[in-house]
C-alpha cells in the first residue's frame, strides 16, 4: 500500500518542469530507470532493504568490517601509546602513509558532493540514482580522512590547539600554515556535506517512517519520526526543501573545488622540490574527482548487484561515471607530464632532480604504478564496449583507487626523501603499523558504509521518482504514456536475501 | 626518591672529626662548637624548639593546614594526572659558593693516552654537567677533544663497577686495603714475581707512587700498555716528543698519520694546521700531502692524498727522503722512484727548508718514526720541536709482555696487577693472556668497569673517575695540571689508581688529595705561585695549570736508520690494519652511548665496527653492499690470520687502498654490570617499543666484533698476508649518511688557492632564478610590511640589541666530531641506538656532512660540512607550523617552543637543510638515574612527539645577556660562545653579534669566501659558510685531471 506522500508524487506532484521535450536524441533520452518501474515499485525496492530482516551476508560483511575497525583501534592504541616512531617515518620523510591516506580519503570524499551539488546545478538527472550512496561515501571518506591528520601528530591530546579557541595563553593558531587551512577546509566540507546529505534524506526518511507506522513498528517509527523532522510532504515542505537543497548545492559546489585545493596547499606552499608547484590545486581537484568516481563505481557495481538495483543504477549511469573517470584520469595524466615539462623548463636543478628521481629513483616502482593506473588503464574507456563492461570497469575502478593512492605516495614520499642536501637523503619504508592503520581505515569506512546500506535508503527515492516519465506533468495528459504506470509487468525485484 | 639534606648526629660528629679538609662549618653556640651531647641533639633536629607551631586548640595549626592543603592539591593534580609529580626541594643547608641554578666552573684535567687535557668543567649544584677546554691553558685554549667531551657521560655510566670484589663476591675497600697491606708486607718476596700492567700516564704523583711501589716490590715488572702493544714513536724516539707548530709550516707530509683526529696531539695539530691554512690572515697556505692506508679526516683535508697500503708507506717515506736529499732510492723504495707525488714533495720541501713537518702514524714501524724525526730535524727545524719528556726508553712492551706472559703461564708469576688496563681484551690473542692469567695465584684489577679482565681477576677495585678523585698530569707540552674532582665518588668503593698504588705500597692510608699535594709540594714546590705553597697551590687549582712547567726542548733525534731489514710485502698480498677506533678508542669508550652513536668521521657508521676495503678489492672478493630500503645491507668478510678468523661486516670505502683491510679495535666487549634493570609493568611489556638502549644491559655488549683474535705479537698494528673470504650476508649497518656525492650542487663550495686569488668572490654565485634579480633581493615570503625584522615586537623587544649569527669555515673544519658530542652534552640530546639510527632518527642537532669529490675508487678529496639550524631570517619552518610553535626571537634565533609543539613534522619537511630532529619516541623516559644526572639543567628535556633542533645554545645567550643586563653593560664580542664553537679546535665556528660590525662574525661574513647555503631559496640564513680552498702542487695539478670540485 502506498503512502499518501508517495501517492501525491505518483499523481503529478513531481516538480514542474517547463519546456518542450527535446526532439533530438540525447543522453537524457534513454530512460534513466529501467524495468518500467512504478513509483511504488521504487519505494518498495529501496525502502524494503531497510525494513526486511537483516540478511546473513550483511552480517558476514559487517563482521569483516568490524574486524578492520578493531585493527584500526589496535593500531591507533599502539601509535598513541608509543609515539609516531611506530611508523616508518624518519628524518627527511616526516610525512608517510598517514598523510598519503589522508589525501587519499579526502580525494575519495569528493565524488559524493560533486555528484550531488555540481551535477544538481547542471541538471544532470542521472545523478539521482547514485547521489545518496555517493554522498554517504563522501561522509565516511571524510571521517576516515580526518582521522589521519589527527593521529599523525606527536601529541594527539593537544590537537585542539589547531582550533581557534580562546585560551589563557592568548595564543591563536598560526594562520599562515596550510595545515590550519586544512583544518578549516576539511571540517567545513565535512559539515556542509553532512547537512546536504541529511537534507536530501528527509523525504525518504519520512517515507520509511510512514511505512514503519503502517507496519506497526513503533520504535522504528519514533526514531525515524525524529530524524524526519516532521516531514509530511506538504507543498510548503517541498518548496522549502527544494530551496534549501539548491542553496546547499550552491554552497557545496565551491567547497568541492576548495577543499582539495587547500589540501594541495599543504604541499604547494612548501619549498620542497616536487611539492612547490602551482599546478597542484586544479590537478588535485581533478585527481580527487577521478578517485572519487572510481570509488563510487567500485561500491555501486557491487551494491546494485547485491541489492538488485540494476534498474535504478543502470549501465548508463555507470557508463557516465566511466566517462568522467576517463576525462579526469587524462587530466591528471596531463598534469603529471606538465610537471616534468615545467621542471625542465625552470632549469632549477633541485626541481629537475626531484622529477627525474620520481621516474627513475628508488621509488620508480611507485611512480610507474601510478602512471599505469591513472593515465594508461583508464584510456580503455575510449571504447564504448569497455566502459559498459561491468568486470572491466570494476577492475579499472580498483586500479584507479590504487593508482591514486600511489599518486599521493609519490608526491609525499618521493619528494621528501631526496630534497636539497644529499647528506640527508634516506629511504622510507612503512612498518606493520602503517599498513594496519590503512587497513583499519577501510574497516572504519566499510563499517559505516554497511550501516548506511542497512539502515538508510541507499537511493534517493524521491529524487529518482522525479526523473521517471510519470513524473512529467505532461505524462498523463498526452496519452503516449497514459496508464503506463498501471500496465507494467510486476516489478523486477531481484533483491532476494543474499542475492 | 629525594631525601632531605639533613645529617644525623653521628655524621655531624664524624664530619667534625674528619680533619682539616672537611668542610668548614658554622657553629651556633659554644656548646655546639664543643660538641656537647645536648648541642648535638639540637643540631640533629630539623628545627629549633619554638620554630614549629604547637597544635592549637582552635583548629589546625599552620603546618597541618599546609599538609592538608598540599594533599588536596596533590589529589586534585592526580585527577588530571599526565606526568608524575616532581618535587623540588631547596637546600636545607646550603653549601658555600652554590647559587641554585647558577653553575660553577672548576679547572681540572682529563688524563687520556698518557697526556693530560686541561679542562674547565661546569658544575650545577655539585654535579658536573659539561666539559670544556681550559681557555687559559696554552695547549687547549678553550677547545676540547671528543674524548674529553664524552668522558662526562663516562662519569655517569650506569654500568660502572660499584663494589670491590673478591673472586666475584662483593666486599669493601677496607678488606682490600687490609689485603694490600698484607701483600706489601711480603713485597720483597713478591717483587720479582709480580707483573704490573699499567696504562700510559703523565702524572707525577702516579710516577711517585710507582717508585714507592717499586721500592716495596723490588724487581717488579712494570709494563706500560698501548692499544697497539707499543707506541712505535716512543720506541723510536724514547723520551723525545714532537710538538709541531704547523701554523708556521709550508709543507706538511703525513705517512699514514691521522694527525688531525688521532693521537694525543690531535687537538693541538688541528688548531695549528687550521692556522696554517688561514690564507686571509697568513698570506699563504700550507700544502698537505697525505699517504694513508685508510680514509681519515686528515686525508680528507689533504691537497694531495695518496692511498697506499700501510706496508708500502715505509718505502714511500724512504723514497721521499732520498728524493729530498737528491739521491736515488734503493731497494723496495725504488718502486716510487718515478712517482711524481714524491718529486712534488721533494720540490716543495726544498723550497721551504725548515718550514716543513712530517708525521708518521701508529701503523708505521719505529723505523719510519725515526726517519720522520730525522726529516723534521733537517727540514722542519722551525716547525717541529722535540720536547724532552724525561721518560727513559724502555724495552718494547711487546717483548716484555712475551716473557711476562710466558712466566705467568708457567706459574712463575705470583701477583698480577692490571691498573686501569684490560689486558684480557687488549692484548694480542696470540699471547693467550686469559689462560696465562689463570695460572697466576693472585691478581688485582683496577678499572671503571667489570670488564673481561675483572671477570678473571681475584680482586677487582672500582676505579674512581677523574672527575671524582684528585690527581695530576702534564699536558702535551708538559705543563703541569692538577686534576681537581668535582664530585665525591658516585660509588663509595671507587678509588683512584694512586690511592690503590699507595695502599699496595704499604704506605699509610692517605687521601688522594694529600698524595697529590705532597707530590706537587716536593717536586714542583718552587714553581707554583709566588708566595707560600698554599697560595701557589690555590692559584694552580684555580687556573688549572702551573705556568712554566712545560717540558724542556730535547735533543734532535739521530739520523735516519736504513730500512734494510724491512721486507716489502708483495703488491697482491692482503694487509690487515688495526686502528684504534675514532669513537670508542681501544674499547675504553665502548660503554659510552654518545661515542657509540656519534657517526664515524668518514664512513658515518654508528654502533658497529666494519672492515674497510676498497671498491676494487670488494669487487675482487665479490663483496656486495646495498642500500636496501632504509638499511645498508652488507656482506661479511671472514679475515683469517695465523689460523684464527673473525667475521666483520664489509664496508666498501672510497679512497681505501686496494688489497688492504682496516678494522677497528674496541668492539665486541663483554662487560658485567652492577646495575639493576627495573621490571616493566604489564602494559609496558605489551605495548612499549623497545627503544631503551640501556635496558638490554651494558651499552658496549653486543656492539661490533672483537678483532683481538687476529692480533699477533709480531703484527699488533699491521699484518700482511691475511686471508679474506666473502661471507654472503645481509648484515645491517646503521649510518647517518647514505649519499657521499653532492650531485653537482653547490653545497660545499671550493676553489684552488690560485683561483681564489684570481676570483676572491668565487663562492658568491648569483643564482638568478627570477630574471635579472639576484636572490638576495627577492622579497620576503610575507612581504616587507610583515617582515619580522621591522615589526615593533622585534625592534623594541628585549634582547633585540643583539642579532646573532655564525660563520663556519670549511677550510678549517676537518670533521673531528668534537662539536657533535659537545652539542650532545650541552643540549641533552638523546641517544637512540642502532636500530633507530638506521631508521634515520638520530637526534644530533649538529651533524657533519661528508662528501667525496671525484672518482668513487680514488676520490680526489673529501669535504666535511658542519650542519646545524641555519636560523633563517625568512625561515620556511616558521610559516608552516599550524600552532606557531617555532618562531623567531627578537635577536634572530629561530626558536622551538617545545610546550607548544604538537608534532606535525611539517617544519622538518619544509626545512631545506634537514636539521630539525623529531622525538619519535620518548627517548629520555627510561634513562637510568645516573645518566639523567649528566643532563644540563639549563636545557629542557624534550618530550616525545615534539620537534627540536639547534638553538644557537640560547641558554648561554640568555645567561650572558642577563649578566650583562644586571651588570649594566653590553655584551662584548666573544662573551657568548656556543658549545660547538667552544669545543672546536680549529676555530672553524665563530658565533657573535651581527649588529656589532667589529665582531669577528661580522668581519668573517664580509670575507669574500662567505656564502649562505641554499641562499637562492631566499631563506636568508644567519649561518654562513666560508668556502674551502685547496692548495695543489702546481707540478701535480698539471698531471691530475681537474678536481671534481662542485663550485
Amino acid at each position: 500500500m502506498a503512502h499518501p506522500t508517495a501517492l501525491a508524487r505518483e499523481h503529478g506532484a513531481a516538480p514542474y518542469s517547463r519546456g518542450p521535450v527535446p526532439d533530438a536524441p540525447t543522453l537524457e533520452d534513454a530512460p534513466l530507470v529501467r524495468g518500467n518501474l512504478s513509483f511504488h515499485d521504487i519505494t518498495e525496492l529501496v525502502a524494503g532493504h531497510t525494513e526486511k530482516k537483516t540478511p546473513l551476508g550483511w552480517f558476514f560483511a559487517f563482521s569483516l568490517a568490524l574486524l578492520g575497525l578493531g585493527i584500526l583501534g589496535l593500531a591507533l592504541t599502539v601509535l598513541i601509546w608509543n609515539g609516531p616512531g611506530v611508523w616508518g617515518l624518519n628524518n627527511p620523510v616526516g610525512w608517510g602513509w598517514a598523510i598519503v591516506n589522508f589525501v587519499f580519503w579526502v580525494g575519495i570524499g569528493h565524488a559524493g558532493t560533486l555528484i550531488s551539488a555540481i551535477l544538481f546545478l547542471f541538471r544532470q538527472k542521472w545523478r539521482t540514482s547514485i547521489n545518496r550512496a555517493a554522498e554517504a561515501m563522501t561522509l565516511f571518506a571524510v571521517a576516515c580522512a580526518l582521522l589521519f591528520p589527527t593521529v599523525h601528530v606527536g601529541r594527539v591530546w593537544v590537537i585542539y590547539w589547531t582550533l581557534p579557541l580562546p585560551n589563557q595563553m592568548s595564543m591563536w593558531p598560526q594562520f599562515k600554515s596550510p595545515l590550519l587551512w586544512d583544518v578549516f577546509a576539511v571540517s567545513i566540507y565535512g559539515t556542509v556535506s553532512l547537512l546536504f546529505w541529511y537534507v536530501g534524506l528527509i523525504p525518504d526518511l519520512a517515507t520509511i517512517r510512514d511505512r514503519a507506522v503502517a507496519q506497526g513498528r513503533e520504535v522504528r517509527a519514533k526514531v525515524l519520526g525524529v530524524l524526519a523532522l516532521g516531514w509530511t510532504g506538504a507543498n510548503s515542505h517541498w518548496r522549502h526543501y527544494e530551496r534549501a537543497y539548491l542553496i546547499l548545492a550552491g554552497l557545496a559546489t565551491p567547497l568541492v573545488l576548495s577543499v582539495h585545493s587547500v589540501v594541495s596547499f599543504d604541499f604547494a606552499v612548501s619549498i620542497v622540490p616536487g611539492w612547490h608547484t602551482s599546478i597542484f590545486p586544479p590537478y588535485f581537484v581533478a585527481g580527487a574527482i577521478f578517485s572519487g568516481f572510481a570509488m563510487v563505481v567500485t561500491l555501486l557495481v557491487v551494491a546494485r548487484k547485491i541489492y538488485g538495483l540494476q534498474n535504478l543504477i543502470t549501465l548508463d549511469h555507470l557508463e557516465k561515471m566511466n566517462i568522467i573517470i576517463l576525462v579526469t584520469g587524462t587530466m591528471v595524466g596531463f598534469a603529471y607530464i606538465t610537471e616534468f615539462f615545467i621542471a625542465w623548463y625552470s632549469q632549477v636543478p633541485y626541481e629537475m632532480y626531484a622529477f627525474m628521481n620520481r621516474a627513475t629513483g628508488p621509488y620508480a616502482w611507485a611512480y610507474w604504478i601510478m602512471m599505469s593506473c591513472n593515465l594508461i588503464f583508464p584510456q580503455l574507456f575510449w571504447v564504448k564496449k569497455f566502459r559498459r563492461s561491468i568486470p572491466l570497469m570494476f577492475a579499472i575502478s580498483i586500479t584507479t583507487n590504487i593508482g591514486m593512492w600511489f599518486e599521493r605516495f609519490v608526491i609525499t614520499v618521493t619528494s621528501l626523501h631526496r630534497d636539497y642536501l644529499p647528506s640527508s637523503w634516506d629511504y622510507y619504508s612503512p612498518t606493520i603499523w602503517d599498513i594496519l592503520t590503512l587497513v583499519g581505515s577501510f574497516g572504519l569506512f566499510f563499517t559505516l558504509f554497511l550501516l548506511f546500506l542497512r539502515f538508510v535508503p541507499m537511493v534517493a527515492i524521491a529524487e529518482v521518482k522525479g526523473t521517471l516519465p510519470q513524473a512529467d506533468p505532461h505524462f498523463y495528459g498526452h496519452g503516449d504514456g497514459h496508464g503506463a504506470g498501471h500496465d507494467v509487468a510486476p516489478a523486477v525485484v531481484a533483491d532476494r536475501e543474499g542475492a | 626518591m629525594i631525601q632531605l639534606d639533613v645529617l644525623p648526629a653521628s655524621e655531624v660528629a664524624a664530619e667534625r672529626a674528619a680533619g682539616p679538609f672537611a668542610r668548614a662549618r658554622a657553629w651556633r653556640s659554644g656548646d655546639d662548637r664543643e660538641g656537647t651531647p645536648a648541642a648535638a641533639a639540637l643540631r640533629a633536629s630539623e628545627f629549633l624548639p619554638g620554630a614549629v607551631d604547637d597544635a592549637g586548640a582552635d583548629g589546625p595549626n599552620r603546618r597541618e593546614f599546609l599538609k592538608v592543603m598540599g594533599a588536596s592539591m596533590a589529589m586534585a593534580g592526580l585527577a588530571g594526572c599526565r606526568r608524575p609529580v616532581e618535587q623540588v626541594l631547596p637546600y636545607v643547608r646550603k653549601p658555600q659558593d652554590v647559587i641554585e641554578g647558577t653553575p660553577n666552573y672548576f679547572a681540572t684535567g682529563f688524563p687520556f693516552r698518557g697526556v693530560l687535557e686541561p679542562l674547565l668543567v661546569e658544575s650545577h649544584e655539585g654535579r658536573p654537567t659539561k666539559v670544556e677546554g681550559n681557555p687559559e691553558h696554552p695547549v687547549s685554549r678553550g677547545a676540547s677533544s671528543i674524548w674529553a667531551q664524552a668522558s662526562l657521560l663516562g662519569l655517569y655510566d650506569p654500568d660502572r663497577s660499584r663494589f670491590v670484589r673478591r673472586v666475584g663476591e662483593q666486599t669493601d675497600w677496607s678488606a682490600f686495603a687490609t689485603h694490600a697491606r698484607g701483600l706489601a708486607a711480603r713485597g720483597a718476596e713478591l717483587g720479582p714475581v709480580t707483573v704490573v700492567l699499567a696504562g700510559p700516564s703523565s702524572s707525577p704523583t702516579a710516577a711517585r707512587m710507582r717508585r714507592q711501589f717499586e721500592a716495596r716490590f723490588p724487581g717488579v715488572r712494570w709494563i706500560t700498555l698501548h692499544p697497539h702493544g707499543d707506541d712505535p714513536a716512543a720506541v723510536a724516539l724514547g723520551g723525545a716528543r714532537p710538538l709541531a707548530r704547523l701554523s708556521g709550516a709550508d709543507v706538511i707530509v703525513s705517512f699514514d698519520a691521522d694527525f688531525l683526529s688521532d693521537g694525543p696531539d690531535a687537538q693541538w695539530n688541528s688548531r695549528e694546521y687550521a692556522a696554517s691554512r688561514r690564507v686571509d690572515e697568513r698570506g699563504s697556505m700550507s700544502r698537505l700531502y697525505v699517504a694513508e692506508s685508510t680514509m681519515t679526516a686528515t686525508g680528507g683535508m689533504a691537497d694531495h692524498r695518496k692511498r697506499l697500503r700501510a706496508v708500502d708507506v715505509p718505502f714511500l717515506a724512504a723514497a721521499v727522503t732520498t728524493a729530498i736529499e737528491g739521491s736515488a732510492p734503493a731497494g723496495a723504495a725504488a718502486a716510487f722512484a718515478g712517482d711524481p707525488w714524491v718529486h712534488a714533495i721533494a720540490e716543495d720541501v726544498r723550497a721551504a727548508l725548515g718550514r716543513c713537518a712530517f708525521f708518521a702514524g701508529p701503523t708505521q714501524p719505529p723505523h719510519v718514526h725515526a726517519m720522520v724525526a730525522s726529516l723534521n730535524a733537517r727540514f722542519g727545524q722551525d716547525v717541529v720541536e722535540y720536547l724532552n719528556t724525561g721518560a727513559t726508553p724502555a724495552e718494547p712492551a711487546l717483548t716484555q709482555l712475551a716473557t711476562a706472559v710466558a712466566d705467568m703461564a708457567s706459574g712463575r708469576v705470583r701477583l698480577l696487577m692490571a691498573l686501569g688496563t684490560n689486558p684480557v681484551y687488549d692484548l694480542p690473542a696470540e699471547l693467550n693472556f686469559a689462560e696465562a692469567m689463570g695460572q697466576v695465584p693472585e691478581s688485582i684489577h683496577v678499572g671503571l668497569h667489570r670488564d673481561e679482565t675483572a671477570a678473571l681477576a681475584g680482586w677487582h677495585v672500582p676505579a674512581a673517575h677523574y672527575l671524582e678523585a684528585w690527581g695530576d698530569g702534564r699536558a702535551l707540552d708538559g705543563t703541569l695540571s692538577i686534576i681537581q674532582p668535582l664530585i665525591a665518588p658516585l660509588y663509595a668503593a671507587a678509588h683512584s689508581e694512586i690511592e690503590v698504588l699507595n695502599a699496595l705500597a704499604g704506605a699509610p692510608a692517605t687521601a688522594g688529595y694529600d698524595l697529590v699535594r705532597q707530590t706537587i709540594q716536593s717536586e714542583f714546590g718552587g714553581q707554583v705561585g709566588g708566595g707560600s705553597f698554599e697560595e701557589g697551590w690555590r692559584t694552580a687549582l684555580h687556573d688549572g695549570f702551573v705556568p712554566g712547567t712545560a717540558y724542556p726542548a730535547g735533543a734532535a733525534p739521530a739520523a735516519a736508520p736504513a730500512l734494510a731489514d724491512l721486507q716489502p710485502v708483495p703488491g697482491d698480498a692482503y694487509e690487515l690494519v688495526f686502528r684504534t677506533c675514532p669513537k670508542v678508542y681501544d674499547g675504553a669508550y665502548a660503554n659510552n652511548a654518545w661515542m657509540q652513536e656519534v657517526p664515524e668521521m668518514v664512513t658515518k657508521v654508528t654502533w658497529d665496527n666494519v672492515a674497510l676495503v676498497s671498491p676494487a678489492t670488494a669487487e675482487a672478493l665479490g663483496l656486495r653492499s646495498s642500500l636496501n630500503g632504509m638499511w645498508h645491507e652488507v656482506d661479511r668478510l671472514r679475515i683469517t690470520l695465523g689460523g684464527r678468523s673473525v667475521e666483520l661486516p664489509a664496508w666498501i670505502q672510497p679512497g681505501h687502498p686496494d688489497n688492504s683491510v682496516s678494522v677497528s679495535l674496541g668492539y665486541g666487549r663483554e662487560l658485567e654490570s652492577d646495575r639493576e634493570v627495573s621490571d616493566r609493568g604489564l602494559l609496558q611489556r605489551l605495548f612499549d617499543k623497545d627503544i631503551d638502549i640501556y635496558r638490554p644491559g651494558p651499552v658496549a655488549n653486543g656492539v661490533g666484533v672483537n678483532v683481538g683474535p687476529l692480533r699477533a705479537l709480531a703484527s699488533p698494528a699491521v699484518a700482511a698476508g691475511v686471508g679474506l673470504e666473502r661471507v654472503a650476508d645481509a648484515y645491517r649497518v646503521a649510518t647517518t649518511q647514505d649519499h657521499g656525492s653532492m650531485e653537482g650542487r653547490a653545497i660545499v663550495r671550493m676553489a684552488t688557492l690560485d683561483e681564489y686569488r684570481a676570483h676572491p668572490g668565487f663562492a658568491q654565485r648569483e643564482e638568478e632564478y627570477i630574471d635579472g634579480i639576484p636572490w638576495q633581493q627577492y622579497p620576503p615570503l610575507w612581504g616587507e610590511e610583515n617582515n619580522p625584522d621591522s615589526r615593533p615586537a622585534m625592534t623594541e623587544a628585549m634582547y633585540a640589541e643583539n642579532q646573532w649569527g655564525m660563520t663556519i669555515d670549511l677550510n678549517a673544519c676537518s670533521g673531528c666530531n668534537a662539536c657533535v658530542v659537545a652539542c650532545q652534552s650541552e643540549n641533552n640530546i638523546p641517544v637512540v641506538g642502532k636500530d633507530q639510527v638506521s631508521r634515520g632518527r638520530e637526534m644530533h642537532w649538529l651533524r657533519i656532512d661528508r662528501y667525496y669529490l671525484g672518482e668513487e675508487a680514488d676520490p680526489s678529496g673529501m669535504v666535511t660540512q658542519v650542519m646545524i639550524c641555519q636560523h633563517c631570517e625568512n625561515a620556511p619552518c616558521e610559516s608552516v607550523c599550524p600552532v606557531a610553535a617555532t618562531s623567531h626571537s627578537p635577536d634572530g634565533i629561530n626558536e622551538m617552543t617545545y610546550n607548544r609543539c604538537i608534532g606535525t613534522r611539517y617544519c622538518a619537511n619544509n626545512c631545506p637543510y634537514k636539521v630539525r630532529r623529531y622525538n619519535f619516541y620518548n627517548w629520555t623516559k627510561a634513562l637510568p638515574l645516573e645518566v639523567r644526572m649528566a643532563q644540563q639543567p639549563d636545557v629542557t628535556v624534550r618530550f616525545r612527539g615534539v620537534m627540536e633542533k639547534c638553538t644557537f645554545c640560547v641558554q648561554r645567550v640568555r645567561t650572558a645577556q642577563q649578566y650583562a643586563h644586571v651588570g649594566g653593560t653590553t655584551l662584548a664580542d666573544g662573551d657568548v660562545q656556543t658549545a660547538c664553537q667552544q669545543s672546536c679546535p680549529t676555530d672553524a665556528i665563530v658565533f657573535g653579534d651581527l649588529r656589532d660590525s667589529s665582531s669577528r662574525v661580522s668581519r668573517l661574513r664580509q670575507n669574500p669566501r662567505a656564502y649562505p647555503l641554499l641562499g637562492e631559496l631566499s631563506t636568508r640564513p644567519r649561518v654562513n659558510y666560508l668556502a674551502r680552498l685547496r692548495n695543489p702542487s702546481p707540478r701535480l695539478a698539471a698531471l691530475e685531471a681537474p678536481a671534481g670540485a662542485a663550485a
